[in-house]
């Protein structure tokens, strides 16, 4: 990456962090459809729930999870994984979207890395799933009873820091991907997928020996285990200290593998001349 | 005679053109072979955070709740034969649905548009083509359960629930048309496809019967195509107690399939004429 001093750097940063959010602002509609949707999600969850135990608790629940609420474990679930999937659309395939729009020659070309702008189109991202993380926030605590004090939302914060700086990573990481293969769209879902089958955004993954095993390798099941925790069995102090350990080392190894592995991927297109291709 | 000839010939053209539509899409989808074997596996991916989700409830793949309500308590079955209709459902809204949007990436939408054919030819073609990158999809699906799970079904069941099929997608083509129209106002076509999904989904009785729904859930459902494929398909497959008959859901289904069609072509004519006034057509 050629040294350009560092306010070029954060100017680059903030002039592709503005261009992101003006590009969000031209459909309005899509403010309201990511605060409310990731929520309608759940209904059908919380309708087989209601079908297959005729009643809001579970035992068989209770005993995977420790809380049989199995509504508000599928909430919180939603709720969190707006983040990760945010990430995963709004940077893992940010760059395919710059070669619909005609715009990738000109960041490949311009004097500004492309990891400047996807670091840019990171914050910018960061800053939109927030501020829909808060609406949902808002709509599970009206409406579904599960509250959120300030006692447990400063841990919950913190998990959610640690998950996500090394799931960006892994986006940036994805992004590179996306120059060499092209169509990722399918792959995009295919990943959504496999963090749905994975780790327990919706259902508890203990309840297969292959989910419960394979899990402990994604730093969202670590985070969503604590976080449940924290949000509905009361437990601030549980495991918080081993959970932010293994989040730290999982941020350490997906941040670095995710850097260098953009870097390689970026500059085999470029030798390969097939950036601009479709 | 000379009418008839002439409609005759008409008819095979557009024939020709969505046989050509639909090629184009299997070739388009070929050149990324990689994507395609992703796509064969994700219906299954699909499937099993549903069915897990339901063990971890129950205990077990059998539920009494279930049982009372609807007569049978073998949960993997009931929530599989649901989960391959959605498939169904998401070519309607996505496939068609997204199909000029695609075009409009391509850069060809204004091709498109300015081929001597009707438009609803285009969006036929696409729907050929997903119909059977569908039935592809079901076939892998189907054979990945029976593999893992031992679904129980009775195979006597089949002709009936193909019938009922058949009729659903003529209803689902004419909610693609809407949905592909609505891609022309708002452009950020999938926003609307998603919306529709995420509300179709809901009231369609996948994993669940009408039952537990809301009574205006309920009622809705009654106007969604694959709410009757569903329940009529489970009826005959695995025993579901259904509150109506073959014939009337056969019924209903038609009378679906030409409001849903009739409805669709006519929003699609009417927003296309309003896009081409306003020559907003290869806006972004």
């Amino acid at each position: 990456m050629p040294d350009r001093g560092i306010k070029t750097e954060l100017r680059a940063i903030g002039a592709e962090f503005v261009k992101t959010m003006r590009i969000w602002f031209s459909y309005p509609i899509m403010l309201v459809f990511w605060a409310v949707f990731p929520l309608l999600w759940v209904l059908p969850y919380i309708f087989q729930g209601r079908a297959l135990v005729g009643s809001g608790t579970s035992e068989a629940f209770r005993q995977l999870t420790g809380s049989g609420n199995y509504l508000a474990f599928v909430l919180i679930g939603a709720m969190i994984s707006t983040f990760v999937f945010s990430a995963l659309w709004g940077v893992g395939n940010s760059l395919r979207e710059e070669t619909y729009w005609g715009t990738m020659e000109y960041i490949i070309a311009s004097p500004t890395h492309p990891l400047v702008i996807l670091i840019g189109k990171t914050l910018a991202e960061w800053t939109w799933s927030t501020v829909m993380v808060l609406f949902q926030a808002l709509i599970i605590a009206l409406f579904f009873g599960v509250q959120f004090t300030l006692a447990k939302i400063l841990p919950v914060l913190l998990l959610v820091i640690l998950l996500m700086i090394g799931f960006y990573g892994f986006a940036i990481a994805f992004a590179g991907f996306t120059l060499l293969i092209k169509e990722v769209h399918g792959w995009v879902h295919t990943l959504e997928w496999i963090f749905f089958l994975f780790s327990p955004i919706r259902y508890p993954v203990q309840v297969n020996p292959i989910t419960a095993a394979v899990s402990t390798l994604i730093p969202l099941t670590w985070a969503l285990i604590a976080i449940r925790g924290i949000i509905l069995l009361n437990r601030t102090e549980v495991n918080l200290y081993q959970t932010v350990l293994v989040l730290t080392l999982m941020d350490i190894v997906l941040l670095t593998a995710g850097y260098f592995l953009f870097i390689y991927l970026e500059r085999k297109t470029r030798r390969d001349g097939t950036v601009g291709m479709h | 005679m000379n009418r008839l000839r002439i409609w005759w010939s008409k008819l095979r053209h557009y024939a020709g053109a969505v046989w050509a539509e639909n090629i184009k899409e299997w070739k388009l989808e070929l050149t990324y072979k990689a994507d395609f074997a992703r796509g064969l596996i994700d219906p299954v991916v699909y499937l099993l955070p549903y069915l897990l989700y339901g063990v971890a409830l129950v205990g077990g793949r059998s539920s009494e709740n279930l049982q009372r309500l609807v007569g049978t308590s073998d949960i993997i079955t009931f929530i599989t034969l649901g989960y391959v209709f959605i498939g169904f459902l998401n070519m309607a809204l996505w496939a068609m649905g997204f199909s000029l949007r695609k075009e409009q990436f391509y850069g060809t939408l204004e091709s498109v548009f300015a081929a001597p054919v009707p438009r609803w030819v285009f969006t036929m073609g696409m729907s050929l083509h997903s119909i059977l990158h569908q039935l592809l999809m079901i076939a892998v699906q189907i054979v990945f359960i029976l593999a893992v799970f031992s679904i129980r079904i009775n195979p006597l069941g089949l002709l009936p629930t193909l019938l009922v099929i058949a009729l659903m997608l003529v209803a689902l083509y004419g909610i693609g048309m809407f949905m592909a129209s609505f891609t022309l106002i708002f452009k950020q076509g999938w926003l609307v496809s998603e919306a529709l999904s995420s509300i179709l989904m809901i009231l369609t009785p996948i994993a669940y019967p009408l039952a537990v729904l809301p009574a205006f859930m309920q009622q809705a459902a009654l106007f969604v195509p694959t709410t009757y494929g569903i329940l009529t398909a489970r009826h005959f497959l695995m025993g579901e107690k259904i509150s109506f008959t073959l014939n009337d859901a056969l019924l209903r289904l038609a009378l679906l399939s030409l409001l849903w069609v009739a409805f669709g072509l006519l929003v699609f004519a009417l927003i296309e004429r309003q896009t081409r006034r306003a020559g907003t057509l290869s806006h972004y």
